[in-house]
């Protein structure tokens, strides 16, 4: 009986190293296939999208004060010009920035350098999420909402202080007070009483993201497909509720930590397109093609 | 990014990895002595409230116990937390691993027989002097292969402390992997923990050959 176990225990075994084989040529000639693909551009995003939300500051709810002074301090920003100049240095965001000089009222803005000098403000975001803030390639901690976080500072005269958080806990690390602000590509919608928010600086889009050459071109077209999205982002969300119809006709829609897995998924052919806010695949597609 | 800015940047956060490792070992090993005693104390509540400690400490996942030990302070009493991070990482890894350790020592003792301790006392020894002289050495020989199984496993625990936002290396990994699309960094991190455990049980087995005098 214990020689039948063993046997049968090594035939088990046997037969899943073959099967593991047989994935692997599998993927091995669908990876060149999207090798091939690679020269012309790859990846494209469906010009349906799921749906469109605002990127806002998130302050701690009753920090009115902060959050006008913080948001006036960035209006201030688009009217002198270096919102745009920081939009610049970002092409994936650039087009998505929604906030236009000609619709700020100059007069209620603050001063420059009109903040308490002592006052250190303290940002609160996630290190993993590129191109609004992430570890650059000389490891300093960067991106647009980096960015624009230090020039609100540096325009009110306040003191910045980088606090990098596990996006898990991000509300346990405004409520303790560990930050001033959450802001890192932060999405207002479904939130809107949870948070006080501060401006609105960017209106984002939530796309699909497939390999060029899939055939797939409508939203209809993933019927059947089999669909990869990040963890407690706003493509989930979506997937979840406003587009839960869609997601039904999914063959699968699987859910990954980080969209870095998701999108060596879509290039070794094992899922057949990524739901992503599509200033974030514009940047995997770049950072990929180079 | 080159592969030796890479390595760099991961470097500083290896450096963090081994500080949550040295310093977990160092107070969660003591730390477990003193569990262990407790949890075979003479006193029936001693014991009861022991063992609702190593049950809550082994039975909720790591992670839970770091947002608590860090958050804790905060909701429970309003406390500011600032510059609480490093510490409460240390306290919520020594406290996790000392229930482990606890029963790692508990159970090398309870393997030794009570004829040891009847031969120590015909021999004199009073009972402080049979425990260091005759019992230790003895559990330490038993323990020595289900420690080194607990301390290769915090090895590679450390990454949890990316729950309380500290940059060690995997958390490093995962950033640098998300800016540059690449997996180049966890190869990098896999190494690591290969050769950081590697190391470990290098050491261990010096020590085992080192306590295996009877053979």
């Amino acid at each position: 009986m214990k020689k039948l176990f063993a046997l049968s225990l090594a035939a088990v075994m046997a037969l899943s190293v073959l099967a593991g084989c047989g994935g692997k040529s599998d993927s091995g000639s669908t990876a060149a296939t999207t090798e091939a693909a690679a020269s012309d551009a790859a990846y494209v995003f469906l010009d349906e999208s799921l749906g469109v939300e605002s990127y806002a500051i998130g302050f701690r709810v009753g920090d009115e004060e902060l959050a006008q002074t913080v948001s006036g301090a960035v209006q201030a920003l688009v009217l002198n010009g270096t919102y745009d100049e920081i939009g610049e240095k970002y092409p994936d965001i650039k087009d998505y920035l929604c906030l236009k000089a000609e619709d700020i009222d100059e007069a209620s803005l603050p001063a420059e350098g009109s903040g308490d000098s002592s006052y250190t403000f303290k940002h609160g975001f996630d290190l993993d999420y590129p191109p609004y803030s992430y570890l650059q390639d000389d490891g300093s901690v960067g991106g647009f909402d980096v960015e624009l976080c230090q020039a609100v500072c540096e325009y009110l005269g306040w003191g910045y202080e980088a606090v990098p958080f596990n996006w898990d806990a991000k509300d346990m690390e405004l409520n303790a007070g560990s930050c001033d602000c959450i802001w890192s590509g932060f999405t207002k919608e479904g939130r809107e009483d949870d948070y006080t928010w501060g401006i609105t600086y960017s209106n984002n889009t939530q796309g699909i993201m497939v390999a060029a050459d899939s055939g797939i071109k409508s939203l209809a077209d993933l019927a059947g497909k089999s669909v990869g999205v990040q963890t407690a982002t706003s493509a989930y969300d979506m997937l979840e509720d406003s587009q839960k119809e869609l997601a039904d006709t999914f063959s699968e829609l699987k859910v990954y930590e980080t969209y870095t897995v998701a999108f060596n998924d879509l290039k070794a052919g094992a899922i057949d397109a990524i739901a992503i806010d599509m200033t974030a695949g514009a940047f995997l597609i770049a950072n990929d093609a180079k | 990014m080159t592969l030796s800015t890479m390595l760099a940047s991961m470097g500083e956060g290896m450096l963090r990895t081994c500080a949550i490792f040295f310093l977990t070992l160092i107070f969660s090993m003591p730390l477990g002595m003193i569990v262990m005693f407790l949890r075979r104390s003479r006193f029936r509540i001693v014991r009861e409230i022991t063992k609702i400690y190593i049950a809550i400490m082994r039975g909720t996942p790591l992670m839970l116990q770091l947002l608590a030990w860090y958050f804790g302070p905060y909701y429970l009493f309003g406390m500011s937390i600032r510059g609480y991070r490093f510490p409460a990482i240390i306290i919520g890894f020594a406290m996790n691993y000392a229930a482990y350790f606890a029963e790692i020592y508990r159970g090398g003792i309870e393997a030794i027989p009570q004829g040891q301790y009847e031969a120590a006392e015909v021999l004199g020894y009073n009972s402080v002097q049979t425990f260091f002289k005759i019992i230790l050495p003895q559990v330490i020989k038993t323990i020595l292969p289900s420690v080194t199984n607990e301390v290769i496993t915090l090895v590679k625990d450390t990454s949890l402390a990316f729950t309380l936002a500290y940059n060690e290396m995997f958390s490093l990994a995962k950033q640098i992997a998300a800016s540059q699309t690449s997996f180049m960094p966890f190869v990098i991190a896999g190494i690591f923990y290969f050769i950081a455990n590697y190391v470990v049980a290098f050491v261990m087995e010096r020590i085992e050959k080192h306590y295996d005098y009877y053979k």
